[in-house]
């Protein structure tokens, strides 16, 4: 397999080979037959040497003139004959050799060979995205940003030409080939112990089931994460053992729940994806009245079950007959266009608290808002975008807000993977209901600020070398309030907040300061860039974790030999 | 029959045939030995070998491997003949030299034949 371009390249240059030695060796040959006439008049032959000699230079259009002596007619004669049959040899061989450049398999293989070696010398952990376009693309900017690595596996060549031109911080090797292929999988490194994760984020939900199977029979070991928008899909990815399923359309509903009744896990949610802690006006969706949802395809599916629960009153507004059948609610659903004025009169636009356009065709979608405004100027109005590219004008439409399907996933599936500890606990806090959320928000605006930032971090050799240190020589319980001490005043805090740690099995939410850290323990760390900084020093530096702890310098490098005990 | 089979089973025997002829004379005498015929083992050695290439078999890789030290001896007896007629002049010494590398040329092309042979009768067709 590795070696097929170097065979392709020898078996192709085969024919061009024999035309050059035959073609020299005629000519050698005839230059040494036919006599010729030394400078004294006597005649001579060429030894094989000066023929060799002659010809090479000849062949290669060089030309030294006549050697040894000056030629006879007869050697002319020959020399003419041969100058065209050599030339012609040489033509003949640089004519394949550059074909030979351009040829399509050979560029393939050479491709595939270099894919295969970049994959081979690659130790850190990676991760595999199956399929190029803007969703993955965005994540892999992100992820590179984080140093992380990324492999694609993309069936279009011309995608893959774009991914070349893009500046990653770090190389991302690309691997054409389709995915339904059982070898382009293995060729991509999945049997690796550093394959990370495999991603497969396409709008097919039979792709994704595929990719998924195929993934998990390859390498059970490796997690793999899938996008599901139905059901029933979902269920099958987790019967075969995918680790994350994906419904984008689940999140809205959820998101769209969660602003109703319990904003400060919203706005959670969304501080952790990125966003300041804060509630924007675009969080806050009318709590009363009724909702008209345009669409009852995936996303108002999903809709519907959120809103259900919110103990919102509603109602459906869907083009096609077919699935508004599958409502089997015929009083809650309406159809016809959701941008025609008679369909949303029908749907009583004018006495509606808030419209959401949910179809997956944007210029639709923006063409429902325009009109339930005209009708109804107060209206709160929800737009979903499908694609990035449209964003001007969803912007230049004012519209209160907007759900961008493809950007939630990025944000969502790029927590997934460079940000684990984060993800979980977003889906641990869900749990706890509205007042803890309330909590948890005032104690971060309290300590920290609006909008803090979070760390992850594990404590272990890499990463707390002082503290495990400390720990496995003293054996003293070192409670998790250290890491709050300021590296300039010991006494003084900084504005830290562990919000979350992990505990082999066990996983505690917001721990209390005094809990003692273990080694192993994974941990979620609110707080400011500068703090994060006196963080990493505590854990990594032995004079540093000497200071907090005992509220002087050392003074000596070998008296604090960690056990501190003087 | 098998064309390819002829083409290159020719080409391999040519080369043991002519490389035979040219050492086959008293080592010592070097108008034992025609330098036409060197002339002709080199080039259809060259051939054989390009004959070889690209072949990803087990057996190819054996065959190649042989062609080449026969195309090394045979050229390093070209190149011996050279240096003796026009640098060092011509002794004993030298010719033994020339007729010993294409001996030992002769050797790997006997090796190559058995190689073949042996691969056209374990071959059922």
């Amino acid at each position: 397999m590795q070696n097929n371009s170097l065979y392709l390249i020898i078996k192709r240059m085969r024919t061009p080979m024999y035309v050059l030695v035959v073609t020299f060796s005629i000519s050698i040959l005839g230059m040494v037959l036919i006599p010729g006439v030394d400078d004294q008049g006597k005649p001579y032959h060429m030894t094989f040497f000066d023929a060799f000699y002659f010809v090479s230079y000849m062949a290669t259009t060089i030309g030294f003139g006549e050697a040894p002596y000056e030629f006879t007619y007869p050697q002319r004669l020959w020399v003419g004959f041969c100058i065209y049959l050599t030339v012609i040899g040489w033509f003949y061989a640089i004519g394949s050799i550059i074909s030979l450049v351009q040829d399509k398999v050979l560029a393939a293989q050479i491709a595939l060979a270099q894919f295969q070696r970049k994959i081979k010398k690659m130790e850190e952990p990676f991760i595999i995205f199956v399929g190029y376009n803007s969703l993955t693309k965005a994540i892999i900017d992100r992820l590179t940003l984080d140093g992380i690595r990324s492999v694609v596996i993309e069936k279009n060549e011309e995608k893959i030409k774009m991914l070349a031109l893009e500046n990653y911080a770090i190389e991302v090797p690309a691997l054409v080939g389709d995915i339904r292929d059982p070898k382009v999988f293995k060729t991509a490194g999945i049997h690796k112990h550093n394959c990370h994760a495999v991603v497969s984020l396409f709008n097919d939900d039979v792709m994704n089931l595929h990719v998924a199977l195929s993934a998990k029979l390859m390498n059970k070991h490796v997690t793999v994460i899938v996008e599901a928008t139905e059901e029933e899909y979902a269920q099958n990815l987790k019967t075969i053992g995918a680790d994350i399923v994906e419904n984008p359309f689940k999140i809205v509903a959820k998101r769209i729940y969660l602003s109703l009744k319990s904003p400060s896990l919203l706005m959670l949610e969304q501080w952790i994806y990125g966003d300041p802690l804060v509630l924007r006006k675009k969080d806050r969706l009318p709590k009363e009245g009724k909702y008209i949802v345009c669409g009852y395809g995936r996303m108002g599916q999903a809709l519907e079950v959120g809103l259900k629960r919110a103990g919102i009153d509603y109602i459906f507004i869907e083009a096609s007959p077919e699935k508004a059948a599958k409502a089997k609610r015929g009083e809650k659903v309406i159809v016809g266009d959701a941008d025609d004025k008679k369909i949303l009169l029908k749907a009583d636009v004018q006495e509606a608290s808030c419209i959401i356009a949910a179809t997956k065709d944007d210029l639709l979608n923006l063409s429902i808002i325009m009109a339930a405004k005209r009708i109804n100027p107060e209206i709160y109005t929800v737009a979903r975008e499908n694609h990035i590219n449209d964003t001007v004008v969803f912007k230049a439409a004012k519209i209160d807000r907007v759900i961008m399907i493809e950007t939630l996933m990025v944000k969502k599936t790029y927590n997934i993977l460079a940000r684990p500890l984060a993800d979980r606990f977003i889906r641990l806090m869900k749990y706890r209901g509205e007042a803890w959320g309330e909590k948890v928000v005032d104690l971060l605006k309290e300590y920290i600020n609006n909008n803090p930032e979070t760390m992850e971090t594990v404590i272990d050799e890499d990463h707390a070398y002082a503290l495990v240190r400390h720990i496995r020589e003293s054996g003293e319980e070192i409670p998790y309030s250290i890491l709050y001490r300021s590296r300039e005043e010991w006494k003084r805090e900084n504005p830290l907040l562990v919000l979350y740690v992990r505990r082999g099995g066990e996983e505690m939410l917001l721990p209390d300061p005094s809990l003692p850290i273990q080694i192993g323990d994974e941990v979620l760390i609110a707080g400011t860039k500068e703090a994060f900084e006196d963080v990493g020093y505590i854990m990594e530096n032995l004079y540093e974790l000497y200071y907090v702890m005992q509220g002087k310098e050392c003074e000596l490098s070998l008296s604090c030999k960690l056990t501190f005990d003087f | 029959m098998n064309l390819e089979k002829v083409i290159s089973g020719f080409f391999i025997i040519l080369a043991l045939t002519l490389n035979f002829g040219f050492f086959y004379g008293d080592p010592t005498v070097l108008e034992q030995h025609n330098r036409y015929e060197l002339f002709a083992a080199i080039i259809v050695n060259l051939i054989a070998t390009i004959y070889k290439l690209g072949d990803k078999t087990q057996l190819g890789a054996v065959l190649l491997a042989t062609s080449l030290v026969a195309d090394i001896q045979l050229i390093g007896a070209a190149s011996i003949w050279a240096l003796g007629e026009y640098v060092t002049g011509m002794n004993v010494e030298t010719v033994t030299a020339i007729i010993s590398f294409s001996g030992g040329a002769l050797l790997a092309n006997i090796v190559s034949v058995i190689l073949f042979t042996g691969d056209v009768l374990k071959s059922k067709r």
